[in-house]
């Protein structure tokens, strides 16, 4: 009910703009100039796929060795210390990153790099992807843990190294959990706002070159955040935000039924677990 | 016990102390570096070293024939040593030296040599300690095991540093703010001044409100779907919705609240508690089914054959049982709702100083907005740059912090708790 509430509002409320600017202009239009009733969300769509692939790559880094360690090697008394940890840090909220973003990541950045300013995609993508550590690494480690002794005690068995075992047997039994954890992940972190808005630097412009991830960029969220304050009402600006959230709730929607397919699909697949 | 291999030992503690040094460096970015000659020596220390112990290991494996190692081991091995050594060279040669400053593909970034050189040495030592580690276990899978491990284990010392170190900047900051003052009085001047009490009391009532509308709707909805709901179809509907509706952004939800509800209701606290409210039915339905789940047949079995009905059951024996379960997911759920921002910006607040209004001092107004810790935050970050805010921003974050954090320590507490003591 709240599901089809929400989807209908949006796609109404969105309607207007896409009607007046054409579907396909308002996807692949190059340049996002509200004040020129311009609204073309190519550079939004940019911004927003160098930042996660960017905050992917962060997250996997670090969340999966992470998983692994607790599923695999953590003793009692390391594991009693970290989970809880990992449950804390999934809680602490988005606006404190964000605020923890702009006063020590921001600035560290314009250090090292001499940029103009430190807000960029970089380091949105940087406390995104930190961000959603925890989230990861809880969904990976219940995957891992879920494969039966049996598989590991007879790979051990087999002369295989703990290392071998994790590699060749257990993180292939878990890879739909695994790979069904990522694309949750990337859900996440193109959903996630306060802490994107106060970092990324909210300027609607393709980088140049496309991949520049230096530049300061816009994402979904923090374009809808960022310019929301300010629209008059029933404008035409207001209509295009709209229409940038409902792209945002398919694309969102999409990829959480696509973890779930895809989780069933490994598991039918391979037997996976 | 092999014996051991004393080159590939002493390369390996070269090459740590060139990691921990050069990530230090790479981390607090001085504009000069004192350790540079180290450096150039450690690096064709490592060098010399993995080179020797190579050629060593390849002599004793070979039985004093000559053979050739396979293509797989020796190309990386030669790979890393060219890569050490030009590293070695171009700091030696000082076209690695400070005011290098990089330009790489019109990116909007400067590499300079503060970061260029630390990294660089970085990558070296990263590769010296891996070829190392091979040398020592002689190739075998042992070595391949230490290595990987050692870095999964690093990773688990990375959370807890990344932890610590959100958790003591924002405490040893914010620390300074704090005073009886600070959290009993509103703010005034654009928050320079004086303390945050509207907010925590919008915080307070706005988790309230979304608690009365999400507690009994997410319960009903889980009871219903675990325990009365027997045609699977409108089963499979509802828990397909309540799996998208867990992953619909919070933005989504401030827009959808500023379409629907502002347009009918105004920007209230009455808007903000039903988005709230709505934004955290997923998880507490998706916990509280899990609870229900996880409560044996038997007992069901059990009270049913004593005569009870089922609202009986459910009543006196499900509930009870899945309590814990049911609790944890609310204590969260109260968490969660404290710390949004984006679902509320639209809907319900204001950067207000005016106390919330009370009917009879114990009933809210709930037509009118409310200041919120997360809204009152955003808009102190805003002011960063233009007014002397700093401190009180930093002051908000730590009783946000704190409040998000110990309603969460709670949820987590409880769980443990009933965890240990129930047994079915």
């Amino acid at each position: 009910m709240a599901m089809v509430l929400i989807f209908y509002f949006l796609t109404f409320e969105s309607f207007l703009a896409f009607r007046e600017v054409g579907i396909f202009d308002m996807l692949l239009g190059q340049k996002w100039h509200p004040a020129g009733d311009i609204f073309g969300m190519a550079p939004i769509i940019v911004g927003s796929v160098l930042i996660t692939l960017v905050a992917l790559f962060i997250n996997i880094l670090v969340g999966v060795p992470l998983a692994i360690y607790l599923s695999e090697l953590a003793g009692p008394w390391s594991r009693e210390l970290l989970k809880p940890s990992i449950e804390l840090l999934a809680g602490v909220p988005s606006i404190v990153y964000g605020f923890l973003g702009v006063l020590v990541l921001v600035v560290y950045l314009e250090g090292s790099f001499d940029m103009l300013t430190g807000r960029s995609i970089l380091a949105g993508a940087i406390l995104l992807g930190i961000m959603f550590i925890p989230a990861l690494t809880t969904i990976c480690e219940d995957a891992l843990r879920a494969v039966p002794k049996e598989f590991k005690e007879g790979s051990l068995a087999l002369g295989a190294t703990h290392w071998q075992t994790v590699r060749n047997v257990t993180l292939p039994a878990a890879s739909s959990g695994i790979i069904a954890a990522v694309i949750l992940n990337v859900g996440r972190i193109i959903g996630e706002t306060m802490a994107a808005l106060l970092v990324v630097g909210n300027v609607a412009r393709l980088p140049s070159p496309v991949f520049d991830v230096f530049d300061r960029g816009a994402i979904f969220t923090s374009v809808i955040a960022g310019e929301m304050g300010e629209v008059a009402h029933g404008s035409m600006h207001y209509h295009a935000l709209f229409a940038v959230g409902f792209v945002l709730l398919v694309i969102v929607t999409v990829i959480n039924i696509s973890a779930d397919l895809v989780r069933a699909a490994i598991q039918k697949r391979f037997g996976g677990y | 016990m092999k014996k051991i291999r004393p080159a590939p030992l002493s390369s390996l503690v070269v090459a740590l102390f060139l990691l921990s040094s050069s990530l230090y460096y790479l981390v607090v970015q001085p504009g000069y570096i004192p350790l540079v000659p180290f450096w150039e020596g450690g690096l064709l220390v490592c060098l010399v070293l993995i080179t020797a112990s190579a050629l060593a290991l390849r002599r004793e494996e070979a039985d004093g024939k000559a053979v050739v190692w396979p293509f797989g081991r020796l190309l990386p091995l030669a790979a890393d040593l060219a890569y050490s050594l030009v590293v070695f060279l171009l700091i030696y040669s000082a076209r690695v030296r400070p005011g290098l400053e990089i330009e790489l593909l019109d990116l909007s970034a400067v590499f300079t040599y503060k970061i260029v050189l630390p990294f660089l040495v970085f990558l070296a030592s990263f590769l010296a300690i891996k070829d190392s580690i091979n040398l020592l276990y002689g190739y075998s899978t042992r070595g391949r095991e230490v290595l990987v491990f050692s870095m999964v284990r690093l990773s688990a010392v990375f959370t807890l540093l990344l932890l610590g170190g959100i958790i003591s900047v924002i405490l040893f900051r914010g620390i300074g703010a704090i005073s009886w003052e600070f959290l009993t009085s509103p703010h005034y001047r654009l928050g320079t001044e004086g303390g945050i009490s509207t907010c925590i009391q919008g915080t307070f009532w706005l988790v309230m409100g979304a608690m009365l509308i999400s507690a009994p709707l997410g319960i009903g909805a889980a009871i219903y779907l675990n325990e009365y709901s027997k045609h699977s179809g409108l089963k499979r509907v509802v828990t397909i919705a309540v799996g998208c509706l867990n992953g619909v952004p919070s933005v989504v939800y401030g827009l959808f609240g500023l379409a629907f509800l502002v347009a009918t209701f105004g920007l209230s606290l009455l808007a903000g508690s039903i988005i709230l409210g709505l934004m955290n039915l997923p998880t507490i339905i998706l916990t509280s089914q899990e609870a229900l789940k996880s409560v044996p047949n038997s007992l069901r079995e059990g009270s049913v054959a004593l005569g009870a009905t089922r609202w009986q059951t459910i009543k006196k024996v499900v509930i009870p049982s899945a309590m814990p379960g049911v609790l944890t997911g609310l204590i969260i759920g109260v968490a969660r709702a404290a710390g949004e921002t984006a679902p509320i910006m639209w809907t319900a607040v204001t950067f207000s100083a005016t106390p919330v209004h009370m009917f009879y001092g114990v009933v809210p107004d709930v037509t009118q907005p409310v200041n919120n810790l997360c809204y009152h935050l955003l808009n102190l970050i805003y002011f960063l740059g233009a007014w002397d805010v700093e401190e009180k921003a930093w002051g908000t974050a730590l009783v946000l912090l704190a409040l998000v954090l110990s309603i969460n320590m709670v949820a987590i507490l409880v769980r443990n708790h009933y965890r240990k003591k129930v047994v079915w």
